[in-house]
């Protein structure tokens, strides 16, 4: 079974400073982490392979120093690495980096069949999940968003089960394969690494694909030309105040629910009259937040 | 396991002892792997700093083409006596010291060791990181054949080991040929901050030219509230590395709090100026042996050797310890290439490691400085009274006071005798030169 995952270099968000006055993450001396939700999904393609054999293939869109991720991905257990980077792709959006993770897809495809993708749920920097739907998208392959468990899965039937998270519950959805899933972090624990694999990866050098070889991109399509998202403004929220606190014990439950409807109506933040008169809402699909 | 994962040499740590040795023995042909339990080569490291060119130059020869992590060649360097109120300076600056290379340079070790690291990874040693080497594998004889790791199916053998695992030195333990924990009256605790300031700021500060000019101090006496150990203050290429370190023992006793008494140190009167709008990029500590000639653990057995702190090599009185450790590490990696040569790697053929230890200065001078630590041990007086005594005099000595000489003379004696008797001077005095003669 062939398994591709991308995965994404982030900055350590848990260490990173916003710059109060433009608003954007201060990245300097902040160390460069694989984002954590990927090296779950590589986590899971190496479990997979250890079950039914096969390889995984690791693909990432990022700078120079992204091959640093992407040893470490050889050391948790993958058999190869692409590190696409050019100059060119700079200051891309989802649309893309999705449009670049895709294009390279095909061209792996075209060296034999891929049965599974795999992304993160979504980059700690930007927290869009956008580029894993739209890969799907692009390949015209089943997608599975937040992806929890995977049941079974068979790669001679090709067919999966996996369970997918969402606000209401855990759907159980059936796919054909190959399908692209965006996995949470309960998909795989990560597991401390063999060392033959740090030795492996000690000595590996990524494959590097530029924006015309082996690839020729679409050069209206990568970068800052094929990127249409404009950041109007980026700013810190304000932080939030303590709130008041009504105790029961003190008030009683009725007046106690008086003083918080005041509160709320105080506030204005919710027009309680319309709320009263409304419905109860239906249920909404689980929601692809993508 | 498939297949056992076998080299020529072992060594465990990548720090100045490990990585010298590394890279002697991989210059040499041996297919070296060395571990590092750290994210990279230093991620566990500190030290005040001041490098030593000496001992590069014998690793590695190349060393200034290779682009090395250094901060500031040290051309103006001494020391300073604090008192309370005053500092009394014993500094040298010359532009003897202005040669390329310098003697020595300013380095911070998160930037030096990975780079030293590199030149062995660059040299064919495989550099293995966030491993940690738990334990032995022995043969029916007992001898030591290789290492066990933290990792799954983490066994590595090799005929030769090299440690270099820093001053917790608990392989060497594991080995029995240290047979402690060190004690705390032996050993150190040093705390540093790394300041950043503008290039041009720290030159104006210390009246250094430029950026091929730059300060050492350490400095004795209120930086440790008079208490035995050090502080220092040493100049960066954007910064300031100040720091102080006294002997684990004091900090016990004295029921103090190292980073309090650093945080004091940087409020001194004469100290605060030189950090005024510093903004700290770094902190941290570390432990120092002061283990001394007497108590250093034995420095082989067979199949292993041992290293830099782990074997207590350090020269506190000179501030020296990674020079020591790289020399021993190289001395180590030659030993071991000889014993492939002759395909023995017991213990009485490793006693050539030693052997060539004695007969370079890093035994030579931890020899003559074995009475050291227990020198300061037993005269905890000793900064305070004659650190202030000499702040003290001075003052005397340079203000006029309408007086006869002779009289001023007599005052200062007395400034002295206040403090301590003739006899107890002499006492200190004669310790001192044990101390300092061996």
């Amino acid at each position: 079974m062939h398994t591709v995952v991308a995965i994404k270099q982030v900055p350590d968000t848990t260490n990173v400073r916003i710059n109060p006055e433009t608003g954007t993450l201060i990245r300097e001396g902040v160390p460069a982490i694989i984002n954590p939700y990927d090296l779950h999904a590589v986590e899971l393609a190496v479990r997979l392979k250890e079950h039914f054999g096969g390889k995984v293939t690791v693909i990432t869109m990022g700078p120079p120093k992204a091959a640093e991720a992407l040893i470490e991905c050889v050391e948790q257990g993958a058999d190869r690495c692409i590190l696409i980077t050019d100059r060119k792709f700079a200051a891309a959006d989802t649309l893309a980096t999705s449009y670049v993770l895709a294009r390279a897809i095909e061209a792996l495809q075209e060296e034999g069949p891929i049965d599974l993708y795999l992304f993160g749920l979504q980059a700690i920097d930007g927290d869009t999940a956008q580029v894993g739907p739209g890969v799907a998208t692009r390949l015209n392959v089943p997608l599975i968003s937040y992806a929890l468990h995977i049941e079974s899965i068979d790669p001679e039937a090709r067919v999966a089960v996996v369970h997918r998270k969402t606000e209401r519950g855990i759907e159980v959805l059936r796919t054909r394969l190959p399908a692209l899933l965006t996995v949470l972090k309960e998909i795989a624990p990560v597991q401390r690494a063999p060392l033959p694999n740090l030795i492996r990866a000690a000595r590996y050098k990524p494959e590097v694909w530029s924006s015309t070889d082996p690839v020729p991109f679409d050069q209206d399509q990568i970068g800052i030309r094929g990127s249409p998202t404009v950041v109007g403004r980026a700013y810190t929220p304000a932080p939030r105040q303590a709130g008041d606190i009504i105790r029961v014990s003190e008030l009683g439950l009725q007046e106690c629910v008086k003083r918080a409807l005041q509160n709320v109506q105080a506030s204005g933040a919710v027009d309680l009259a319309s709320i009263v008169d409304a419905k109860r809402p239906t249920d909404g699909n689980g929601g692809e937040h993508s | 396991m498939a297949n056992k994962l076998t080299f020529d040499a072992i060594v465990v740590g990548g720090g100045p002892a490990g990585t010298s040795a590394a890279i002697t023995m991989a210059k040499a042909g041996l297919q070296t792997i060395l571990i590092e339990r750290g994210r990279f080569a230093g991620a566990k490291n500190f030290f005040g700093g001041v490098l030593y060119t000496h001992a590069l130059n014998e690793v590695l020869p190349d060393w200034q083409s290779r682009g090395p992590a250094l901060e500031r060649p040290v051309t103006d360097t001494g020391y300073w006596l604090l008192s309370p109120d005053s500092v009394l300076r014993f500094t040298q600056k010359s532009e003897r010291y202005k040669k390329v290379p310098a003697e020595s340079y300013t380095a911070l070790r998160a930037n030096f060791d990975p780079w030293f690291a590199q030149q062995a990874v660059d040299l064919g040693v495989l550099v293995i990181t966030k491993t940690t080497v738990t334990g032995f594998l022995r043969d029916e004889k007992g001898r030591v054949i290789g290492v066990t790791t933290d990792r799954p199916d983490g066994d590595v053998y090799a005929p030769i080991v090299i440690i270099g695992e820093g001053v917790n030195n608990l392989l060497t333990q594991q080995l029995g040929l240290a047979k402690s924990d060190l004690p705390p009256r032996y050993v150190a605790l040093s705390v540093k901050e790394y300041l950043g300031l503008p290039e041009k700021e720290v030159e104006a500060r210390f009246g250094l030219s430029g950026p091929d000019e730059g300060v050492a101090i350490d400095i004795f006496g209120d930086v440790t509230l008079g208490l035995p150990g050090t502080g220092f203050i040493y100049t960066d290429k954007a910064g300031i590395s100040i720091g102080c370190g006294l002997l684990l023992e004091q900090l016990v006793i004295n029921n103090l709090k190292p980073y309090e008494i650093l945080a004091r140190f940087k409020n001194h009167p004469i100290i605060k100026p030189y950090l005024e709008g510093a903004e700290r990029l770094e902190y941290g500590a570390h432990l120092i042996p002061e283990t001394g000639y007497d108590r250093m653990p034995a420095l082989y057995t067979d199949g292993v050797m041992i290293a830099g702190d782990a074997a207590g090599m350090v020269d506190a009185l000179h501030r020296e310890g990674t020079n020591l450790a790289m020399i021993a590490g190289k001395m180590a990696g030659e030993t071991a290439i000889e014993a492939h040569k002759q395909k023995n790697f017991s213990a009485e053929f490793l006693k050539g490691y030693r052997r060539r230890l004695q007969d370079s200065f890093v035994l030579k001078d931890l020899k003559q400085y074995r009475r050291m630590t227990d020198f300061l041990d037993s005269t905890p007086h000793f900064m305070e009274t004659y650190v202030n005594f000499a702040n003290d005099a001075a003052y005397r000595y340079f203000t006029a006071h309408g007086m006869a000489k002779r009289d001023m003379e007599k005052e200062i004696i007395r400034l002295l005798t206040r403090r301590r008797s003739f006899l107890g001077v002499a006492v200190d005095m004669i310790k001192l030169l044990r101390g300092m003669r061996g």
